[in-house]
C-alpha cells in the first residue's frame, strides 16, 4: 500500500521533539518522518537523524572539468600559433593562469547551480501537506505512513501534545 | 560584576542596541511591508526611473555623436566610470551577506537580504558591459608596421599572449558568472521567505512565489541543503568576484595608460568595492530603520559591528593608496612621474584631493568615535561620504585612463589634461546609478528586504537575562 502523509502541528518545540521520540518508539522509521519549521533549528534539536549531503562533489567535478578545458584551450592555442613572446617558452604557465582560473570558477559555478537544481528535485509541482501556522512558529511533524497506520500515528502525535493533526484530503 | 551594573537601557548601550523581534508576527508584518508601496517610495521610484530615462538619452546621444569606435574610446570614459562604479559596489554587496554568514556573525541577520538583493543589479552589470566590448581598443596595435618606432606591437595587458576570446569573452563570462551566482544565492536565501508569503499572496505574486518556492516546506533536509548551498555558492562568489574586479580594473583602467604597471591598483579597487558596498548597505539599513518601519527588526548592533569593519576598510584604502604613491614617487621614472602628475597632482589633482577627503578624512573622523559608531546615523553618514569619494575615485581612474593619449606608446610621455563631463556624460552617470537604484527598489517590493528566516533563527538563539543588577544579551552558539 502506498504511503500517505499525515501532519501533526505543535506550538511547543519540546512537544515536537517528544513526538519524534514517540514515533521512534512506535516503530516508525526515521526516514519516514521529518520536522517542518519556519527557521533552521540546530541539527539534532528534535532528536532527528543526521542529514548528510554530497553537494561539495558538484563544484569539485565542475572545477576539475573547467580547469582541464581551460588548460587544453590555452595549450592548444599556443601550439597552433607558436609566437615567441618576450623570449619566454611557447608553452608557459603564467599566460595560462588567468584563463585557467576563470575556467575553473566557471566550471565550478555551472556544476554547482545544476547540482542545486538536481538535489532540490526541481521543478517540483506536486503540492505537499502543509499548514500556514508553521510560518507563525508552529512545528510540523510530517509522517509518511501507510493509511492503515494513520490512526496509530495520530495517537502518537496527539499524546505528544499536537494542537492539530491533518491528513491529505 | 559591579553592583553598579545596570540594564542596557540605562548603561552605555542604546536601548535598542539589540532587538528581540516577535517571530510569530514577523512573517505577516514583513510580508505586508513588502506588498505595500507608500507614497514616498513611489516618489523615489519615479525619480530613479526618470534618471534612468535620462541615462538612456545620454547614452544614445553619445552614441550618435561618437559611435562605438575602439580607437575613439575617449568619449566613453564617463560611461566606463559609471559602469565600474555600479559594478564594483553592487558586485561586492552580496559578499557582505556571504562573508558574515560564513563567519557566523549574528549581527548580520537583519542586513543580509539588503546585501543579497543587489544580485538583481548583477544582471544590469552584464547588460551595461556590452557596449564596453565594442569600445575597448584592440590589444594588437593596428598601426604597427615597418618603420614604426616607439610603439608596441601588442599593448601591455594581463592577456600576455592574447589567448582565444581575450579579453571580451572572458570579461563577459566572468560578469555573467557573477550574476548567475549572486542570483542563485538570492534565490536560495529568499526561498523560505517566499514560501511563507505564498499562502497570503494573490494573483501574479502568488504565481511567482509558487514558481520560485513551491518546493519548499522547511524540512530538516531542505534547511541542511540550503545551508550547504549558501556556503558553497558564497565561497565561489567570493573567488570569482575578486577575479572579475581584477579583470575590469586591469583592462579598462591600467592597460589604457601606456606604461602603467601597478600591482597595487587591483587590490585598491577591491578594497574600494568592499568599503563602498558595506557603506551602501548601512545607508539602506538606516533608511529602513528610520523611515521604513523596520525599527523593531534592525537594532543598533549591526551598525556598531559593521562600522568597525567600515573603519578598518577606510584605513586599508589609505594604506593601499600610499603604497601605490610611494612606489611611483621613489621610482622616479618618467612614466611614473607623469602618472602621478596625471592622476594625483595635476590634471586630476582637484578630483584626487576631493576623493581623498570623502573616502578617507571625513569617514575616518566620523568613525573614529565609538559613540558615533554606536549609532545608526554615524556609519550611514560616513557611508554617504564614502560613496561620493568612491565615485570621484572611479572618475579619476577610468576617465583618466580613457583619455591618456596613445595607448600603444612605450610609456606616458606627457601629462594629458583632465577631461570634464559634458551634458550627455552627466546624463549617463546619473542614469546608470538611477537605473541600478530603480531595479533595487523594484526587487525590494518583490522579495522581502528583511531575511525573515534568518532573523527568526537569531531569535531562537538570543534572549535578555538578568545577571546581578544588570540585564544582558545572552547568545547561544550551537556550532
Amino acid at each position: 500500500m502506498a504511503k500517505r502523509p499525515i501532519l501533526g502541528l505543535f506550538n511547543d518545540a519540546n512537544a515536537a521533539a517528544d513526538a519524534g521520540d514517540g514515533l521512534k518508539s512506535a516503530g516508525v522509521s526515521e526516514k519516514d518522518y521529518d520536522f517542518l519549521t519556519d527557521a533552521p533549528y540546530p541539527e539534532g534539536a528534535f532528536g532527528e537523524r543526521e542529514e548528510k549531503h554530497r553537494l561539495y562533489i558538484y563544484p569539485f567535478v565542475g572545477a576539475v572539468l573547467g580547469l582541464t578545458s581551460a588548460l587544453l584551450l590555452t595549450t592548444m592555442s599556443q601550439m597552433a600559433y607558436p609566437l615567441v613572446t618576450g623570449g619566454k617558452p611557447i608553452i608557459s604557465l603564467p599566460p595560462m593562469a588567468v584563463i585557467s582560473y576563470e575556467g575553473t570558477m566557471l566550471g565550478a559555478i555551472l556544476f554547482t547551480v545544476l547540482g542545486i537544481i538536481f538535489e532540490s528535485r526541481l521543478p517540483n509541482l506536486k503540492k505537499g501537506l502543509y499548514d500556514t501556522r508553521i510560518t507563525e512558529g508552529y512545528i510540523g511533524v510530517l509522517v509518511n505512513a501507510e493509511e492503515t497506520q494513520h490512526d496509530r500515528v495520530a495517537d502518537v502525535l496527539n499524546q505528544a501534545g499536537a494542537v492539530d493533526v491533518k491528513r491529505q484530503s | 560584576m559591579s553592583s553598579h551594573s545596570s540594564s542596557h537601557s540605562e548603561s552605555q548601550y542604546p536601548a535598542d542596541m539589540w532587538v528581540l523581534p516577535n517571530a510569530q508576527r514577523m512573517s505577516w508584518d514583513v510580508g505586508g511591508k513588502t506588498r505595500s508601496i507608500p507614497s514616498l517610495y513611489k516618489l523615489v521610484l519615479i525619480a530613479t526611473g526618470v534618471l534612468a530615462v535620462l541615462g538612456v538619452v545620454g547614452f544614445f546621444m553619445r552614441l550618435s555623436a561618437d559611435g562605438f569606435s575602439a580607437n575613439g574610446h575617449g568619449p566613453w570614459g564617463y560611461y566606463a566610470s559609471a559602469f565600474a562604479y555600479v559594478f564594483l559596489i553592487t558586485g561586492a554587496a552580496p559578499l557582505v551577506s556571504v562573508a558574515f554568514r560564513i563567519t557566523k556573525s549574528h549581527w548580520r541577520r537583519s542586513i543580509s537580504r539588503i546585501a543579497e538583493l543587489f544580485a538583481v543589479v548583477g544582471v544590469l552589470n552584464v547588460i551595461l558591459y556590452i557596449p564596453l566590448i565594442f569600445i575597448l581598443p584592440s590589444i594588437n596595435n593596428p598601426n604597427f608596421g615597418a618603420g614604426v618606432h616607439g610603439e608596441l606591437v601588442i599593448r601591455r595587458t594581463i592577456w600576455m599572449e592574447v589567448p582565444f576570446g581575450a579579453p571580451h569573452l572572458w570579461n563577459f563570462l566572468g560578469l555573467l558568472a557573477l550574476a548567475v551566482t549572486s542570483l542563485a544565492i538570492l534565490w536560495m536565501s529568499a526561498t523560505p521567505d517566499m514560501a511563507e508569503a505564498r499562502s497570503s499572496a494573490t494573483g501574479l505574486r502568488k504565481l511567482k512565489y509558487n514558481l520560485l518556492s513551491g518546493h519548499w516546506y522547511g524540512t530538516g533536509r531542505q534547511w541542511n541543503r540550503q545551508k550547504a548551498n549558501l556556503a558553497i555558492l558564497g565561497a565561489l562568489y567570493f573567488m570569482t568576484l575578486i577575479f572579475v574586479q581584477f579583470l575590469i580594473v586591469s583592462d579598462y583602467a591600467m592597460s589604457l595608460i601606456a606604461g602603467w604597471k601597478d600591482s597595487i591598483l587591483p587590490p585598491l579597487y577591491t578594497v574600494t568595492g568592499f568599503q563602498s558596498a558595506l557603506s551602501l548597505i548601512l545607508i539602506i539599513a538606516f533608511v529602513m530603520r528610520r523611515w521604513g518601519g523596520y525599527r523593531e527588526y534592525i537594532g543598533i548592533s549591526p551598525f556598531w559591528a559593521a562600522s568597525k569593519i567600515q573603519l578598518g576598510l577606510t584605513l586599508l584604502w589609505t594604506y593601499h593608496l600610499f603604497a601605490f604613491f610611494i612606489t611611483f614617487w621613489y621610482g622616479r621614472l618618467e612614466v611614473e612621474q607623469n602618472l602621478l602628475r596625471y592622476l594625483l597632482f595635476e590634471s586630476y589633482g582637484p578630483i584626487f584631493w576631493a576623493n581623498l577627503l570623502f573616502i578617507f578624512f571625513i569617514p575616518f573622523f566620523i568613525l573614529m568615535w565609538n559613540p558615533i559608531r554606536k549609532s545608526d546615523w554615524g556609519p550611514a553618514l560616513a557611508g554617504v561620504s564614502i560613496l561620493v569619494g568612491s565615485l570621484l575615485f572611479h572618475i579619476r581612474m577610468f576617465v583618466g585612463a580613457f583619455n591618456a593619449g596613445d595607448i600603444y606608446d612605450l610609456g606616458l610621455s606627457s601629462v594629458p589634461p583632465a577631461v570634464f563631463p559634458d551634458i550627455w556624460d552627466v546624463f549617463m552617470v546619473i542614469g546608470i546609478i538611477g537605473l541600478a537604484a530603480f531595479l533595487y527598489l523594484v526587487a525590494a517590493k518583490v522579495i522581502p528586504i528583511l531575511s525573515i528566516w534568518e532573523v527568526k533563527e537569531g531569535a531562537l538563539y538570543q534572549s535578555k537575562r538578568r545577571l546581578f543588577h544588570g540585564e544582558y544579551m545572552v547568545l547561544a552558539k550551537p556550532e
